[in-house]
């Protein structure tokens, strides 16, 4: 077998340095999906203590945001994802983006780790917001004290 | 609802028993012991200091393994990030409630014990946001919160606009 001269070798090393960069760094457990849903106050709608969907319940859910409480996403086949990150944006208590996108209906595509039972999402992008759609409050008033 | 989110944090600053009703969902009384963690952190190894200075959610890792997303505090309308925030990283146990609705279980917590040290009521948002504003209206501090009336000025109750 023929021996790798060092001019080689250098140039090998190089190579792999170059796919090494261009290797995005693994996030272990989590997998890549694109979701549409209702960003929700995830406390009130896991506990199901007031009508948690929705117009009934969009004062509550900035109050709850503003609070500190998790934000989520709800599918439309009742499946709960916590928001930890949106955008580029890692900071996820009251976080003033998902404040402005609290009770709206919205396009993501990201990544869910799930663990001990529940999902948690880390949105990479908001690909499309469609606004307040589920208008509850006909049926349901203004949770949670009528007002 | 009202009464009872309100008399909440006198129920918690009790010194004997375990967690306090709630009348939630699949409601569970919980105490065990772990270590305070920066939830994304745990998952995703992205860890800034100090969990996040209060900007990220927190929660508690079990000896077992299992992480555990403190999802509430004792204050109404308020998560746990400011309760958990001063034992980040440090072994605590903790008092509260876990909760079972539509296949999610979550945690609510209502008082944290360090080692060797007292228990002390999970209120720090109210008790934070009161000095923070100086204000005397701790006990419904989202109808004077003033990121919370930007918002609903704009967007109305509702959210269908202004006023609405």
């Amino acid at each position: 077998m023929r021996a790798i001269l060092p001019r080689q070798w250098i140039l090998v090393l190089a190579g792999l340095a170059l796919l090494v960069v261009a290797i995005p760094p693994s996030r272990g457990a989590g997998h890549r999906v694109k979701l549409t849903g209702e960003v929700i106050d995830s406390w009130c709608q896991t506990t199901g203590i007031m009508f948690a969907l929705g117009t009934a319940h969009h004062q509550c859910a900035i109050w709850c945001a503003v609070g500190g409480i998790p934000v989520g996403l709800r599918t439309s086949d009742g499946t709960l994802y916590t928001i930890l990150k949106v955008d580029k944006d890692k900071e996820n208590v009251a976080n003033p983006r998902l404040l402005r996108l609290q009770t709206h209906e919205v396009s993501v595509e990201g990544d869910i780790i799930e663990r001990d039972g529940l999902r948690y999402l880390l949105i990479d992008q908001v690909m499309d917001d469609h606004g307040i759609v589920n208008q509850t409050h006909a049926d349901n008033g203004i949770q949670p004290y009528g007002e | 609802m009202r009464k009872l989110l309100l008399i909440l944090p006198l129920l918690i600053a009790s010194p004997a028993g375990a967690a306090e009703s709630w009348g939630l969902p699949g409601e569970q009384a919980a105490s065990f012991a772990g270590i305070v963690v920066d939830i994304q952190c745990a998952l995703t190894r992205d860890c800034p200091k100090d969990c996040g200075a209060g900007r990220r959610q927190l929660g508690l890792l079990k000896k077992d393994g299992a992480l555990i997303l403190a999802m509430k505090n004792a204050d109404p309308f308020a998560g746990a990030t400011r309760d958990l925030l001063p034992f980040c990283g440090k072994s605590v146990t903790v008092d509260g409630l876990f909760t079972s609705n539509e296949g999610v279980r979550a945690f609510a917590l209502q008082r944290i014990k360090p080692p060797g040290g007292e228990w002390i009521a999970a209120n720090g948002f109210v008790r934070d946001w009161v000095k923070a504003h100086n204000s005397s209206e701790a006990e419904e501090w989202y109808r004077h919160d003033e990121a919370a009336q930007a918002r609903i000025k704009t967007e109305g109750k509702l959210g269908l606009g202004p006023g609405q």
